[in-house]
């Protein structure tokens, strides 16, 4: 019977796949594996482009950071992974605190990226910094009326603001370090202020944010610069600024994607010489560019756009902060109702 | 007292354990302490999204079941202005994933959506937040997955002896009462099987709530993991999902009854006809679902598709396409011939109770968030690593994580119930009398399954492979935490793209993967192409 030859050939089709399994893909030895969960089409131009210079191919795995450490510890010494690459501080703090990293300072990387930017034992690298800043309508907002952080909780921006879910890792980070400056109290009042301001539910996505201030629902909202970036490079003419926050005080507060080798990476030369790589001027160049991100490699310069919007002082907590604070923040928040 | 009765077949019994194993291993959390966090979650986040799901899950349910039946009955009853191939086309919603749905209708009905700039523009009417209260998300989810209702109410409304309507007509009855009295009581068991696929799918989702800022059970499950760690509290929070299921599953079960409904005749004829303004009224409601739930969302995927399609598209297409065809193709296969061995003892006149208690805790899976069901299946692997390792072997977890073999079990345990679901409802309708002359005949065990059963169930079994191949292209924290390197889908492209708010970009993968689906619908029902 027809229909039964179709099952049988798909049965046996599945069988056929099923048994190939385990055929797990059999690198080479000097092939470096990462896992990352930076996205794919912003890492694959990069390893492409060392693989062109060095003949060192890179095999890699994106996936969400918790999920892939989770990974990592489970799969112990037998871990494929040799590197393990994050886009926030609290992920690399908690992969540190995991045993997830082996520590590797060397002078290369010590003399690319500033201390502040690397775990002070040596277990990740900062490779971007990631601004998260204020971003208002100009149509709407005069930038004299903008101040800090705490500024947008003030009852003058009663039903003008847009942020971000508070379940997104920058909006925790941010918190984070608002926790780490102003103490418990003073950032709960803040967060309050800010949901008592709020013009519609929290957004999904920071071009949400931006998006809604661009159609009238809120005049001001709080996003990373790269975001603005982008959108800025499309529609040149959008009536949309930056404005930097906390110039007056603790600075804006920045975060940064990184990676470090893994302790039981089974190539911790090849990862070692990567991690120096993508340190790297070239490399940093083409890291940036592919995102708006600001360059940790503090020789290399930004992206045009991005140089357009002028230097700002930066906080300057130490990153770790973020991930030991990370859980009392959002553990604030969710007290407060910011969803 | 039968030998043709799968009654408690060791290997059956079996089979179901295996399936079940991530529900056994989330289960399990409860041996775990997470009494801080549960105090944390108790304070603030617990009544509020007690109260969401609920309104959600009735909401939802109470949508998909009328719209659903509606539609279905509309198509198969009723002879209007473009019912041939809005019968079909009811079914296209199936291959746009949920989340892919919400961005676009984000998009489109979100403040800065161009449907409310218009509104405020042109009609002066004032803005609003489509993303505060309830009834946004709740007509999100109707528009998905009322599929799910229709196709099993349009099978059971084809099944529908036309002499009972007609003996209705002719004792004076109007069409809207034998809807009421003939039609819909008939159809019971198949709009409850369809209300139940939609809930339980609806309790897991993830992708949508999050894309609304919706808060249900999801919400602290990755709450407790994602910014508290705690897999042990995100493992408990969603066993207690599992156990809702149950109790769906069960409230269905006894919703049916003893009721049994032998029939595969299925009859081509539609009762009513209706002519001029009502068959034109008839034709813009289901046309008007239509548009919404297919056309306006992919009209407007490819609108932005097209723009970024240059610089989007690659060579590395190939290879998501290549693992999304594989990995669904394959899922499908063995998920369908797990459920038809899982159908198998239905047939018994005494089915053994312990054993349809396993075999439906076995389908249970589809109310795990694919996540939680991911990192349930890392720890079953990670115990059976320490078993290993105390007899002196070598720990499983990294052949196994990140192989095939791991994520197609993964499948398996999770869209079992949908397959279960329709090779059981074909398998109960064989009628005894088939069985019974094929023992008269002297046939062996394996020839009754092989040559009765089998092809009475295969319309059910094409069914059930057609929704898992679907489900399985579309589901994501699975597939991106499991994959092995270099198996990207095309559901993982529209994830990493979206997640980084690039949605122009998703929509290339997003409209492969609807063509893709529409193309697994039009080959199966060639395969079927009485009956599906």
């Amino acid at each position: 019977m027809f229909t039964k030859r179709i099952i049988v050939s798909i049965l046996a089709l599945s069988t056929l796949v099923v048994g190939s399994v385990t055929l797990i893909q059999a690198a080479t030895d000097d092939t470096v594996t990462v896992y990352s969960s930076r996205k794919e089409h912003l890492i694959q131009p990069l390893f492409e482009q060392y693989t062109k210079e060095t003949g060192i191919e890179v095999s890699y795995l994106t996936g969400k950071g918790g999920d892939l450490i989770e990974r990592m510890k489970l799969e112990g010494k037998n871990t494929p992974a040799d590197m393990f690459m994050t886009v926030d501080a609290g992920d690399l703090w908690y992969a540190g605190t995991q045993d997830v990293f082996r520590p590797v300072l060397t002078d290369t990387l010590q003399s690319n990226i500033p201390p502040y930017l690397r775990d002070p034992e040596g277990l990740w690298v900062g490779l971007s910094i990631r601004a998260r800043t204020i971003v208002y309508s100009t149509e709407r907002v005069d930038s004299s009326e903008l101040s800090t952080y705490a500024d947008l909780a003030d009852d003058k921006w009663q039903g003008r603001l847009c942020l971000r879910t508070s379940k997104k890792i920058y909006t925790k980070s941010l918190v984070a370090s608002i926790i780490h400056n102003e103490g418990e109290e003073g950032a709960e009042a803040i967060v309050r202020g800010w949901v008592n301001n709020l013009a519609a539910t929290p957004n999904a996505k920071d071009s949400h944010v931006m998006d809604a201030i661009l159609a009238g629902q809120c005049d001001v909202g709080l996003v990373n610069t790269y975001y603005f970036g982008r959108l800025i490079e499309e529609t040149p003419d959008a009536p949309l600024s930056l404005f930097w926050a906390n110039q007056e005080t603790t600075g804006v507060h920045v975060n940064v994607s990184g990676a470090g080798v893994t302790k039981h990476a089974s190539n911790a030369k090849g990862a070692t010489q990567l991690l120096e790589w993508l340190s790297s001027a070239k490399a940093q160049a083409i890291y940036v560019s592919l995102n708006k991100e600001y360059p940790a490699n503090q020789s290399v310069a930004s992206d045009a756009i991005v140089s357009a919007w002028g230097a700002f002082k930066k906080d300057n907590m130490n990153l770790a902060i973020a991930g030991i604070l990370q859980a009392d923040a959002v553990t604030l928040m969710q007290r407060i109702g910011y969803k | 007292m039968d030998r043709f009765c799968f009654k408690s077949n060791i290997w059956i019994v079996l089979l179901a354990l295996t399936v079940a194993t991530p529900i056994f291993v989330v289960a399990s959390a409860w041996l775990l302490p997470g009494g801080e966090l549960w105090a944390h979650f108790a304070q603030t986040l617990l009544t509020d999204l007690v109260i969401s799901t609920v309104i959600l899950l009735f909401g939802v349910g109470l949508g998909v079941s009328v719209l659903g039946t509606i539609l279905a009955y509309l198509v198969v009853m009723v002879k209007f202005p473009g019912h041939r191939w809005l019968e079909w086309a009811l079914f296209l919603p199936f291959a746009i994933p949920a989340y892919v749905l919400a961005f676009v209708y984000l998009g489109v009905f979100d403040y800065s959506g161009y449907a409310q700039v218009w509104m405020r523009e042109a009609l002066g009417l004032p803005g609003f937040d489509i993303r505060a209260g309830h009834w946004a998300i709740i007509l999100t989810f109707i528009l998905v997955f009322y599929p799910y209702v229709y196709m099993m109410a349009r099978a059971s409304f084809k099944r529908q002896k036309i002499h009972m309507i007609e003996a209705g007509k002719m004792l004076g009855a109007s069409p809207i009462r034998i809807f009421w009295r003939i039609s819909v009581p008939l159809a019971r068991p198949a709009i409850a099987a369809g209300l139940l696929v939609t809930l339980m799918e609806t309790l897991a989702d993830f992708g949508v709530v999050s894309l609304f800022n919706y808060s249900t059970f999801t919400t602290a499950i990755y709450s407790a993991w994602g910014d508290f760690r705690s897999i042990e509290v995100a493992a408990q929070l969603a066993s207690l999902l599992v156990l809702v299921a149950f109790f769906l599953i069960y409230f269905e079960r006894r919703a049916r009854g003893k009721a049994k409904y032998y029939s595969t005749d299925v009859s081509h004829i539609r009762p009513y006809t209706a002519n001029g303004w009502i068959g034109w009224l008839l034709f813009a409601f289901v046309f008007c679902v239509f548009m919404l739930s297919f056309a306006m969302p992919i009209l407007q995927i490819i609108i932005w598709s097209m723009d970024v399609f240059a610089e989007e598209w690659s060579g590395k297409y190939t290879s998501f396409f290549t693992s999304t065809a594989i990995l669904t193709l394959s899922a499908a296969a063995l998920t369908v011939t797990v459920a038809t061995v899982l159908a198998l003892p239905s047939r018994c006149k005494n089915q053994s109770r312990v054993l349809q208690m396993l075999i439906h805790l076995s389908t249970l899976g589809y109310a795990l968030p694919g996540s939680v069901m991911a990192v349930g299946l890392m720890y079953g692997v990670q115990n059976i690593s320490f078993i290993s390792e105390y007899f002196g072997g070598s720990s499983l977890n990294h052949l196994l994580f990140g192989s095939i073999a791991l994520l197609l079990f993964a499948y398996v345990s999770r869209f079992m119930a949908i397959a279960y679901n329709s090779t059981n409802a074909s398998s109960e309708q064989i009628k005894p009398v088939y069985e019974q002359s094929a023992r008269l005949l002297g046939a062996s065990r394996f020839r009754l399954i092989w040559q009765v059963y089998l092809p009475m169930m295969t319309p059910g079994i094409m069914a059930g492979a057609l929704l898992v191949a679907v489900d399985v292209m579309k589901e994501l924290p699975a597939t991106y935490l499991l994959r092995p390197f270099g198996w990207d889908t095309l559901a993982i492209r529209v994830y990493e793209l979206s997640a980084e708010g690039l949605f122009e970009r998703a929509a290339v993968p997003a409209l492969m993967m609807v063509a893709f689906g529409a193309l697994l619908m039009l080959a199966f029902n060639k395969l079927d192409s009485s009956r599906l």
